[in-house]
């Protein structure tokens, strides 16, 4: 407990001191949002809610998107650790891997949640989002069950990989992958046959489908329980994975 | 402080250690000498816990450091031979950083920083971030991140590789202090000079076991060697020369025992003026090194 405080602190002081990372990703999905609005709105129009901005979909979409990219740092982290030599530091102190591991885990999951929440305060503020009779924490719930989901399956992959391209590449193609096919990019309901299917697979799909539970149809917590359980669930399996999957003995390469 | 007992260490068909022994008693300083790739850092990563043995046992401060683990680590301080520090925290950071990690609270791990800061010449960078120190800075918060949290036993694997003179002077002066003030150290090096400045404990392994111990007073008593070193221009096949010179480099050649300068030249006969230099060889540790492993140290830690 006291190693993965310590650990927790120290992640927190690093992005402190060097943040351009974290300021380059709330910039891009910014500029990103104001294109797609428009089309994002008439498809919801003709998805039948009338009124749509475009905001409820292309918001929550690049929130979910870039979430995914914010979330492989937390695996880049282990790598880093590895770069800067450290990593035989921290494995010749008295901490457990495990608890190293959840000292890594922990700061991005409250990283990538205030990620989330102000994304959307400021995708309220430029595009015009609004709760409309949605539920405030019912949203945040929902940020924080993606942030348990995405973090808890980048540390998977950051435990199962020895090169720091190979998780660049997880993150890029999971990034673009579950954020397609779970519904970041366009509504779920207008994705192929096929690509509804395998949505579910996706965390992005049960983002999406808690967001659009808030901002579309004014859901309250209760409209968010089942993503919510769906992402925590699979978060804590990919969680268990991860753990047991480290070898914290393991040479990785930063530079690979 | 430390007993390491038979420590076997392989790698596919590469023995790294081969039964090493290691003891380290309170306020004690052992130096770990060795070329690069005898064996010096497996047996501290295997004592620090980083890497498991394939046999052997070591017992730090009383415990089993392979049956505790985590006690033990409590008990060592390692500063392993890459530097390792945070380049985006500041020197104060980094070191209250792994003193948190130990288990100090947050007055206890402030007065240490400064501590050891001040100790290591760092007192004036305490504000400067890790990545814009120069190369003996970082060496220095390297080898003070060891010592925040006060460790029983202090392994430094090369400490002052790549570091400028006034680092290394001050390295030394530092870790004779904390053996005065009870620590037990183990300090690895392949430079003679540094050594005989720890006045320490020389532990001297080649290919993975320990070849001879003791004080360097003890070693040169007891293994050091006399005999010329000489290189020639060309080959001089042995029966000219008239005595039986070891060959241990091209055109280089050893002869071990008293034998002096005349006695050289008048066995090489027509072929001195071939000579190009000739070295005595004097008891001193180079010469104990030399007896105990068959080879000689260059200033890289590589053999001649």
């Amino acid at each position: 407990m006291r190693a993965t405080l310590a650990m927790t602190k120290v992640q927190l002081r690093i992005l402190r001191n060097d943040p351009w990372f974290l300021v380059i990703m709330f910039g891009m999905p910014l500029v990103v949002m104001p294109l797609f609005k428009q089309t994002m709105g008439l498809s919801l129009v003709a998805s039948g809610f009338e009124g749509a901005s475009g905001a409820e979909q292309v918001v929550p979409g690049q929130v979910v998107l870039f979430g995914f990219f914010v979330g492989g740092s937390a695996g880049f982290s282990i790598f880093r650790e590895h770069g800067w030599k450290t990593w035989d530091r921290l494995r010749a102190s008295s901490a457990s891997p495990v608890s190293l591991l959840a000292g890594i885990a922990i700061p991005w999951i409250m990283i990538h949640v205030a990620y989330q929440a102000v994304l959307f305060l400021a995708g309220g503020l430029a595009l015009g989002l609004r709760f409309n009779g949605g539920s405030p924490v019912a949203a945040l719930l929902t940020m924080f069950g993606y942030s348990v989901v995405v973090i808890s399956l980048i540390m998977l992959a950051a435990s199962s990989f020895r090169t720091v391209h190979q998780l660049s590449a997880v993150q890029n193609v999971g990034a673009m992958a579950f954020g397609g096919l779970g519904g970041a990019l366009v509504p779920h309901d207008q994705l192929p046959g096929w690509a509804q299917a395998v949505a579910p697979f996706t965390p992005a799909y049960w983002a999406m489908d808690g967001f659009r539970s808030v901002f579309l149809e004014a859901g309250g917590i209760d409209d968010v329980l089942v993503p919510l359980a769906v992402m925590l669930g699979a978060g804590a399996v990919l969680s268990a994975l991860a753990a047991r999957r480290f070898r914290a003995d393991e040479t990785k390469e930063f530079f690979a | 402080m430390l007993v390491a007992r038979g420590i076997e260490k392989n790698y596919g068909d590469v023995s790294a250690l081969v039964g090493a022994d290691l003891d380290v008693a309170e306020g004690q300083i052992v130096s770990l000498l060795g070329r690069n790739g005898a064996g010096k850092t497996t047996l501290l990563s295997v004592i620090a816990g980083l890497i498991a043995p394939d046999a052997g046992s070591v017992q730090i401060g009383g415990m089993d450091a392979f049956a505790k683990p985590r006690s033990v680590a409590s008990l060592v301080g390692i500063a392993p031979q890459a530097t390792g520090v945070y380049p985006v925290l500041t020197v104060r950071q980094n070191l209250e950083f792994f003193g948190e990690l130990a288990g100090l609270d947050r007055r206890a791990r402030a007065r240490r920083a400064s501590e050891v800061a001040e100790r290591l010449g760092l007192s004036d960078l305490l504000d400067r971030m890790g990545g814009k120190l120069s190369g003996g800075e970082t060496r220095r918060l390297h080898t003070a991140c060891a010592l925040v949290h006060t460790p029983k036993l202090l392994m430094l694997d090369e400490p002052t590789v790549g570091a400028d003179v006034a680092t290394r002077a001050q390295l030394i002066e530092a870790v004779r202090e904390l053996a005065d003030e009870g620590a037990a150290i183990v300090y690895t090096t392949h430079y003679m000079p540094e050594v005989e400045a720890l006045e320490a404990e020389i532990v001297i392994i080649d290919k993975g076991a320990v070849r001879a111990t003791g004080t360097q007073a003890e070693l040169i008593a007891s293994h050091s060697l006399r005999g010329v070193r000489f290189q020639t221009d060309g080959f001089v096949p042995a029966p000219t020369m008239g005595f039986e010179p070891e060959r241990v480099a091209t055109d280089t050649y050893r002869v071990l025992g008293d034998i002096e300068m005349p006695d050289l030249l008048d066995h090489l006969g027509p072929d001195a003026g071939r000579l190009v230099s000739v070295e005595a060889l004097r008891p001193d540790l180079e010469t104990v090194f030399l007896a105990a492993t068959g080879r000689r140290l260059d200033a890289e830690g590589g053999e001649v």
